[in-house]
């Protein structure tokens, strides 16, 4: 009965939760730059979550060293549904420069599906609040696909 | 009483925020910012040197052939890029620009590619060097895959072809207009004596006519200037005794790649 009333709410505050796997630390950056007064992307309700199993978007940077790839594998099982998945820079998507290398597991699409790519290295923190807008937007849209299946599950 | 932050409290209430309004208010990325690769296919004249520079492997080269000529595809994986703008300096042609545009997110990598391609007419012949070499070395110093190699001591000039690219950087260097792409030999219907049993088959195919087989004499002779390299006849004859492909150079003025061939066919014309 609380659903839409969550849905509402849920839609003004989607919470990040940043993973880093390997990053040189300069896409790292960037998010935290995202979230000072100068850009503030609390306006749009965006906060960093202490534990991935409050987040609705995960945020991962780095090219997925050896090291961190079960780490990620788990964090990601306990972010709950819906969730939505940003590649933040070209290290997770490609590898970028540490492409080749024999602790590199990029790309993270073997690992998860991922909603949204920002580009950039490192990515600007106009590109970042743009990107992160649109998963907040993808991620409305996951909500609503998942509450209309599960009201038809209670109706069965 | 001291208040010591009260003329920067005042200051800061009537001063405007200073949050940036960001997707409110778009607005250009600072001068010199290196953002989305923009890529001039015309420009470009597909020396390859920028696939050299690029550290993360950011850009890819296909070839596919068409009707029309050699389509040359260039794409840049900003998926992949690290912005550092090498590719910008290494371009002499000025093809690859890195601009403004920081909108980089999307919801499919593949839309972060950028794209270019262009039909070029690869010269056939391989790169020659002529009798005014000054062998300065300018070819080679110019050659983005170190294909020439210019002794001055010796004077000799040498290109590996198998790495020419045939971008035509040195044919634009070369301050004695001394190179060039040979002449690719003219292609023909060429004649195998072994196989032939002159039925005449091919004769009879020939919409030109250039073709006369003479069975009691067993001669076979085609008039050059009256083929038009067609292929019926090539393909009708039932021994595989035709084929087209370069003719062999007539007298040995000629350069070097159809000077090979020469001696080959040398024999069977005597």
């Amino acid at each position: 009965m609380f659903k839409n009333a969550i849905a509402k709410a849920s839609a003004k505050s989607p919470w990040i939760y940043h993973i880093n796997t390997g990053s040189c630390n300069g896409c790292d950056i960037e998010l935290v730059a995202v979230l000072t007064p100068r850009y503030d992307a609390e306006r749009f309700g965006f906060k960093l979550a202490g534990t991935p199993r409050h987040a609705d978007i995960v945020v991962i940077s780095g090219p997925v060293t050896l090291q961190s790839r079960d780490r990620l594998i788990r964090t990601l099982e306990q972010v709950p549904e819906p969730r939505c998945i940003v590649t933040l820079g070209s290290c997770p998507q490609s590898g970028n420069v540490f492409k080749g290398s024999y602790s590199v597991e990029a790309p993270v699409e073997q690992f998860c599906d991922v909603d949204v790519a920002i580009a950039g290295c490192a990515c600007k923190p106009e590109t970042v609040i743009e990107g992160l807008y649109k998963a907040a937007q993808i991620l409305e849209e996951k909500r609503a696909a998942l509450y209309k299946k599960e009201k038809e599950a209670d109706k069965k | 009483m001291k208040l010591p932050f009260l003329p920067i409290a005042l200051k800061n209430a009537f001063s405007k925020p200073s949050t940036v309004n960001f997707p409110a208010e778009m607005h250009d990325a600072k001068p010199n910012y290196k953002g989305r690769i923009a890529y001039d296919p015309e420009k470009c004249v597909n020396c390859g040197m920028c696939i050299k520079v690029c550290a993360p492997e950011a850009i890819t080269r296909t070839f596919e052939e068409t009707p029309e000529g050699t389509k040359i595809t260039y794409a840049f994986d900003m998926c992949s890029c690290t912005f550092c703008g090498t590719c910008q300096d290494f371009c002499e042609e000025k093809a690859i620009t890195l601009t403004g545009d920081y909108h980089l997110t999307a919801t499919d990598p593949k839309d972060l590619v950028t794209v270019g391609s262009r039909i070029k007419q690869i010269p056939k012949g391989d790169l020659i060097c002529g009798d005014a070499c000054v062998f300065c070395g300018l070819c080679a110093k110019v050659c983005p895959e170190g294909a020439i190699t210019v002794d001055r001591a010796t004077k000799t000039w040498t290109c590996d072809h198998s790495k020419c690219v045939k971008c035509g950087k040195c044919i634009a260097k070369c301050p004695k207009k001394t190179l060039s792409f040979a002449e690719p030999a003219p292609e023909g219907v060429l004649f195998d004596e072994e196989k032939c049993v002159y039925c005449t088959l091919c004769a009879k195919k020939c919409p030109n006519g250039a073709i006369t087989v003479d069975r009691p004499n067993k001669t076979w002779a085609i008039d050059r200037d009256a083929c038009t390299v067609c292929g019926l006849c090539v393909k009708g004859c039932p021994k595989k005794a035709l084929e087209i492909g370069p003719l062999p150079a007539e007298g040995a003025a000629k350069p070097a790649p159809a000077a090979e061939a020469a001696p080959a066919e040398a024999p069977k014309e005597e």
